[in-house]
């Protein structure tokens, strides 16, 4: 895998994983991955759009506009950005087990 | 001097449909606003919330690149995809204009316009194949971007009207003189031979070549014309989205003045 595959998948899990939670608006996800990861991710310079409207097209959230004049818009997740999650958080955790166990292995040896 | 608004290079960079142009820089606005005020109850100035709120949503050049390439028309992607996106505009405006040009000459050398009236013909055939250009330009840009911004949009529509002018005017020119130049050796026929054993001279062939020449200019200029109201529903459209993205800055501009008034009155009553 490659490593802008690799951070793309991660950061999709990331909003995927944050939108499970409950709806929140852009900058509150980008908060929240922030604050939950301890910093170890971020979401800067509107990276997270390009992200939030792929996902969007591709079905895993939808998002609403609230209000007159000032609007602002709220992203969900849906049935199949639940099961993406799931299914890519599983995958995921295989890699980095794989990955981990070759490094401890190279390290023993 | 007056800065520009954080968004204002967001919507002058981004080239997708106004419509979505407006959405996304209402969307980090709304972002910008509600991180400052959440930045700021935990503690920070107003000016630093503001400028990490900034720093945080406002889209850099990459991002806008991705936004762009995600909110292109269908067209657009699949040129995006094959790396074509300027050779297609380059290509199909080319085709367009060939082609209209070949139909214009093959219809008036076709129908026998005589040699004599070249000097109009080609340029009659030149300013069709431009009307064909100018339209497909405008109509592909709106394909493969999606966008066609105010200033591009009143200077193809100068061009085109100036061309449809020209076309009729080189048509109406064109058959004046094929009339010149055939009915006149015609009427002196008619003057020499009254009652020769040719009959009528051929009178009608003359006038449908004038006609020829007349209505290929007509039509040319009508093809502009349908043209270019195939497109103005959607350019109604994208106008009215930029006309609530200029509001939007406008907006935005009133609110930052009054800041600024209130920061200085503020300065003013030796506020920190």
């Amino acid at each position: 895998m490659q490593q802008s595959t690799l951070s793309k998948r991660i950061n999709e899990l990331l909003v995927l994983a944050v939108l499970g939670h409950g709806p929140a608006h852009g900058y509150q996800i980008a908060l929240s991955v922030e604050e939950r990861t301890g910093g170890a991710f971020s979401f800067q310079h509107g990276t997270l759009y390009p992200i939030l409207h792929r996902l969007e097209a591709e079905g895993r959230l939808r998002s609403e506009w609230h209000g007159e004049g000032r609007r602002r818009k709220t992203y969900h997740l849906t049935a199949a950005g639940r099961a993406e999650l799931a299914a890519g958080a599983a995958e995921l955790e295989r890699q980095f087990r794989a990955l981990f166990g070759l490094i401890r292995g190279t390290h023993a040896a | 001097m007056p800065r520009d608004h954080p968004l204002k290079r967001v919507e002058r960079e981004l080239k997708v449909a106004p419509r979505r142009r407006l959405d996304l820089i209402e969307e980090v606005d709304a972002d910008a606003r509600a991180m400052q005020a959440e930045l700021e109850r935990r503690g920070r100035t107003p000016r630093q919330a503001r400028r990490a709120a900034l720093r945080w949503v406002v889209p850099t050049h990459k991002a806008l690149e991705e936004l762009e390439a995600r909110h292109a028309p269908r067209l657009g992607r699949w040129a995006r995809a094959a790396g074509w996106v300027d050779r297609a505009i380059v290509l199909g405006v080319a085709l367009a204009a060939t082609l209209a040009g070949l139909i214009a000459v093959v219809a008036m050398y076709g129908s026998g316009v005589p040699d004599v009236a070249a000097f109009v013909t080609w340029p009659l055939a030149v300013v069709i194949a431009a009307i064909a250009a100018n339209l497909s330009w405008a109509a592909i840009q709106l394909l493969i971007h999606g966008d066609l911004r105010p200033l591009q949009r009143r200077s193809l529509w100068n061009r085109h009207a100036g061309l449809v002018v020209a076309a009729v005017a080189l048509g109406a020119l064109g058959a004046a003189w094929v009339g010149r130049v055939t009915l006149g050796p015609l009427e002196l026929l008619r003057i020499s031979a009254p009652e020769g054993p040719m009959g009528e001279p051929p009178v009608w062939e003359a006038v449908g070549q004038m006609a020829t020449v007349a209505g290929t200019g007509l039509a040319a200029a009508v093809f502009g014309l349908f043209g270019w109201l195939v497109l103005t529903p959607r350019l109604l459209t994208d106008e009215e989205a930029e006309n609530r993205i200029a509001d939007f800055f406008a907006e935005a501009r009133r609110h930052l003045a009054l800041a600024s008034d209130a920061g200085l009155d503020h300065e003013r009553k030796g506020g920190p």
